[in-house]
């Protein structure tokens, strides 16, 4: 793919902001990453924006209701849906127009206010003759963390993974995250703390299943040959892919009722799909990436993404992970922004948070959390019904 | 007292044969795969003929994976004010299909990888409407 730039980000702090409209969250990432890359609104040639699915219609239509309290500028507005992958789409899309030599300078941005506890169910207005298996299964009682537990529980018989490895993810993300002052949740957790919370899923913990939060992403992309103009230090996206689920997937899967696994197709197969693809664009391997952050909705994410990304074997990554070598410092730090464990996550704009942090790292700003030397950032969003992108960046 | 109208989760997916309830598939004869919930077409991205035939599943399965949903569930599941923690299981059917479902008749602790069950029709919960939804879940054998 040909090579794009990153002039500017911005990221409001994750939380919970009942009086603040998600449209104010999204203008204030906006800003500071205009400021970011010195380039006023009016620069801005084409929008990109995340569309959400707790918003209404007009969550639907996000990126036109943000370009009115922007200013409108006439500039073409993509709004895009791809699950809780869409802000890595969004990546995508925009890097797509630049490299078509439809714009120089592209916004992307996303803005989500999730709902509290377990996701709930959407409402469907028009009658199928078969109920999809997204209505059935919250009917039948199957929230998302359900998902997680039932492939978790293969994982831990398959490879000998323990409730133990399970909490020592959270020990360990909630580590890096406490020195992360755009996380929600900044308390270190002890393993015991965490073996103390309640089973949600048996396997999965409270404390091993992220929370839902409000948040906020801006990112400025830019041709390379114009870059220059703007910053002397571009961030380079080496590649933003998209994938999708191959035939035969294995993984109980959001929101299946069934699912029927074929020889030689992996778990998870949609996110193995996008790494690779990401691995392909960029010509880089997963040795050649200096850190990761990946989709940590739950510990057994964290383990499986791990693995899915190519940073160790099938049924290796408790070990790597008792090894120490993910934490930062480690040969593979995961996560460093402390994840959505520490973030709690905003559906359409977690992916943001992600790319925040790379560009921070890339840029050698992260302070007491900084990947010393960071050259290769990576990152993977995980969407309901296959979705998944994965961000190569690297400076 | 008003009687309580039993009112299925959807229309096509489940049936009675000879007394025994069977969940409602698609078989494609041309790759010999199987589909559930019921579908117009194969799904196998290599099958070209397509040649589909609705057929009932196999009543009993394996366990393949589980899990316990200790907190109630959220709507449109109606949970009672003394909900217990219900087990949660993927079941490989003898056509290669897993089904997933809630297991009654057993308690959390009992269920294992492997653990032979069977297909029920049974009231998943009672609506505002005060009608019970049917829904499929397993049991032991």
């Amino acid at each position: 793919m040909k090579d794009i730039a990153i002039i500017g980000v911005g990221l409001h702090p994750w939380g919970k902001f009942p009086e603040k409209p998600w449209t104010q969250m999204a203008a204030e990432a906006a800003r500071e990453a205009l400021g970011d890359a010195g380039i006023d609104w009016t620069d801005v040639q084409t929008l990109v924006s995340g569309s959400q699915l707790w918003g209404g219609r007009k969550g639907i239509y996000s990126g036109n209701y943000f370009a009115e309290v922007m200013g409108e500028t006439g500039l073409p507005i993509i709004n895009v849906n791809n699950a809780c992958a869409t802000a890595g789409t969004v990546m995508s899309m925009a890097s797509m127009i630049i490299g078509a030599g439809q714009a120089d300078i592209v916004m992307a941005v996303g803005a989500d206010k999730s709902a509290k506890g377990f996701f709930p169910f959407l409402p469907v207005y028009h009658q199928e003759p078969i109920p999809s298996n997204d209505t059935l299964r919250w009917q039948m009682g199957l929230p998302n963390p359900m998902y997680w537990a039932l492939e978790c529980r293969k994982r831990m018989i398959k490879y000998g993974v323990t409730d133990t490895h399970l909490a020592k993810v959270k020990v360990a993300t909630s580590k890096h995250g406490a020195l992360n002052p755009k996380a929600r949740y900044r308390k270190e957790f002890t393993l015991e703390e965490v073996l103390a919370s309640p089973l949600v899923t048996d396997p999965l913990r409270l404390l091993e299943i992220c929370a839902t939060s409000d948040g906020a992403g801006a990112v400025i992309l830019c041709s390379m040959d114009k870059a220059k103009k703007y910053t002397t230090k571009p961030i380079t996206i080496a590649a933003a892919s998209v994938g999708s689920p191959l035939y035969g997937d294995p993984t109980t899967r959001i929101p299946v009722v069934s699912f029927t696994p074929k020889p030689g197709v992996p778990i998870i197969s949609e996110s193995a799909v996008a790494a690779k693809r990401a691995y392909e664009q960029s010509g880089i391997g997963p040795k050649d990436v200096d850190f990761v952050e990946v989709p940590d909705n739950s510990s057994w994410h964290y383990l499986q993404y791990l693995e899915t990304m190519g940073f160790c074997g099938e049924g290796e990554s408790h070990h790597l992970l008792e090894s120490g070598e993910t934490m930062i410092g480690g040969r593979i730090p995961v996560c460093p922004s402390g994840g959505f464990s520490s973030f709690g996550e905003a559906t359409m704009a977690q992916g943001f948070a992600q790319v925040y942090e790379m560009v921070l790292q890339l840029r050698g700003q992260c302070k007491d959390r900084q990947v010393e030397g960071a050259k290769v950032g990576m990152s993977e969003v995980y969407g309901a019904a296959g979705n998944n992108s994965a961000v190569i960046l690297k400076r | 007292m008003t009687e309580v109208k039993q009112v299925p989760i959807g229309e096509g997916l489940f049936t009675v044969v000879d007394g025994e309830p069977r969940l409602i598939a698609t078989h494609c004869k041309s790759c010999g795969d199987y589909f559930f919930p019921k579908t117009f077409t194969c799904h196998n991205p290599k099958c070209k003929e397509k040649q589909v035939e609705e057929v009932k599943l196999s009543r009993r399965g394996k366990v393949s994976t589980y899990s316990t949903m200790n907190y109630p569930p959220p709507p449109p599941y109606v949970a009672p004010e003394d909900y217990k923690p219900i087990p949660v299981v993927a079941v490989e059917l003898p056509e290669k299909i897993n089904i997933i479902a809630m297991m009654e008749g057993c308690e959390p602790k009992d269920v294992k990888i492997g653990m032979e069950v069977e297909l029920v029709i049974t009231p998943l919960y009672k609506n505002k409407n005060n009608e019970e939804i049917l829904c499929w879940k397993f049991k032991p054998v």
